[in-house]
């Protein structure tokens, strides 16, 4: 069918852990901008959503590091953090799904490993704790690392972002895709509560224009500068890569200090919509 | 290397309950027989992490193994920020 639904958010750890401890109007317009996206995600219908995820050590670690990883599990749990103040719960994955954006990576030579078994850290459940509070809807995790350098390029993370999206856009299920983390931030460092919020606007404009190109021309450095958790914004990039031609829309940005972390809450309109549109411009031109 | 010993222990610590909760019972008990060096052993046992960020162990490792033993993020910040740069 296609791609049915495209949002990226946040994982702070204080979303749910530390709620409290942000600025009651910063926390209650992310909590209505995490509604929003649930609200719209409820209305596309989807049989499965793919996640483009961090993980904080959870399933891999330097004994064996991947640049890419499939998670390809019938079903997950988490979260695996006991502080999160989320009960533990289990989530249902879509191993079809996942094994067919296996294939297709292989097939247009890329090669991500994939795993059968995977552990969702805050970095997953904190996303769908907002978007799929009942946890029913098969999700395909597809983690990039952002944890131990050297990182994949933002433009490696836009081309696996448009493998995944060629293939959805030939599936004959309703997919949703979120991408998870960022904005700056330098979790556990010792910039720990630096946040660039003009970097993160810049960003969050790239995203906003579906400016791709853009979105292709950051480096490590360029990312790490903005805190060594801004890398986890090639989740972001490579949702753009699946999407390709889209309009992004944002519902907030927060840079919550006590939360140590720019936090950025995006709707994204569909290629689709976007070129039909264009496509009637140009009929009338 | 030995660091990798260090933060694949406090790796295990953090995610896993059944490790967890050895360590919070019997910290000497992990630490006897594993790989970890005499300093390392020390900075674990005496959950100085300021010691233990000094000697490589990555912060999203050590922030979370901060939480377990109750430390505040303010305390945590000028433990690992003392002793000037890394």
């Amino acid at each position: 069918m296609t791609i049915a639904y495209a949002c990226a958010m946040g994982h702070a750890p204080g979303i749910l852990a530390w709620t409290d401890a942000a600025p009651a109007e910063q926390k209650d317009r992310l909590y209505a901008a995490f509604a929003e996206l649930r609200r719209r995600l409820e209305a596309a219908q989807l049989d499965a959503l793919i996640v483009f995820t961090a993980e904080h050590w959870a399933n891999f670690f330097l004994d064996h590091m991947s640049a890419f990883c499939i998670g390809a599990a019938g079903r997950f749990d988490g979260p695996i953090e006991p502080w999160l103040k989320v009960p533990k719960v289990e989530i249902p994955g879509d191993e079809q799904l996942a094994r067919a954006i296996v294939t297709a990576c292989y097939d247009n030579d890329l090669e991500p490993s994939f795993a059968q078994e995977m552990h969702f850290d805050h970095g997953t459940m904190i996303p769908l704790h907002f978007l799929t509070p009942d946890m029913n809807l098969p999700v395909v995790p597809i983690v990039i690392n952002t944890l131990a350098p050297p990182f994949p390029s933002a433009r490696r993370c836009l081309r696996l972002g448009r493998v995944v999206g060629d293939m959805l856009r030939h599936s004959n299920k309703r997919v949703g895709i979120v991408a998870t983390g960022g904005m700056s931030h330098d979790p556990g460092e010792r910039n720990h509560g630096y946040i660039d919020s003009t970097f993160d606007r810049q960003f969050l404009e790239h995203m906003t224009e579906g400016n791709v190109e853009a979105l292709g021309t950051y480096t490590s450095e360029a990312l790490s500068a903005a805190g060594a958790g801004a890398v986890e914004l090639l989740n972001w990039i490579a949702l753009a890569g699946a999407l390709q031609s889209f309009r992004g829309q944002v519902l907030s940005y927060e840079p919550v200090k006590p939360w140590a972390t720019g936090i950025g809450a995006m709707f994204f309109e569909l290629s689709e919509r976007v070129s039909s549109r264009e496509a009637g411009r140009s009929a009338q031109s | 290397m030995s660091v990798y010993a260090l933060q694949k222990l406090i790796r295990e610590i953090n995610r896993n309950p059944d490790m967890r909760a050895r360590f919070l019972q019997s910290p000497q008990s992990i630490v006897t027989g594993s790989e970890l060096s005499a300093e390392e052993a020390a900075a674990l046992l005496a959950k100085d992490f300021g010691a233990l960020y000094r000697l490589g162990v990555h912060g999203l490792l050590l922030r979370p193994f901060s939480i377990l033993h109750g430390q505040s993020e303010p305390e945590y910040l000028v433990a690992i920020r003392a002793g000037g740069p890394v």
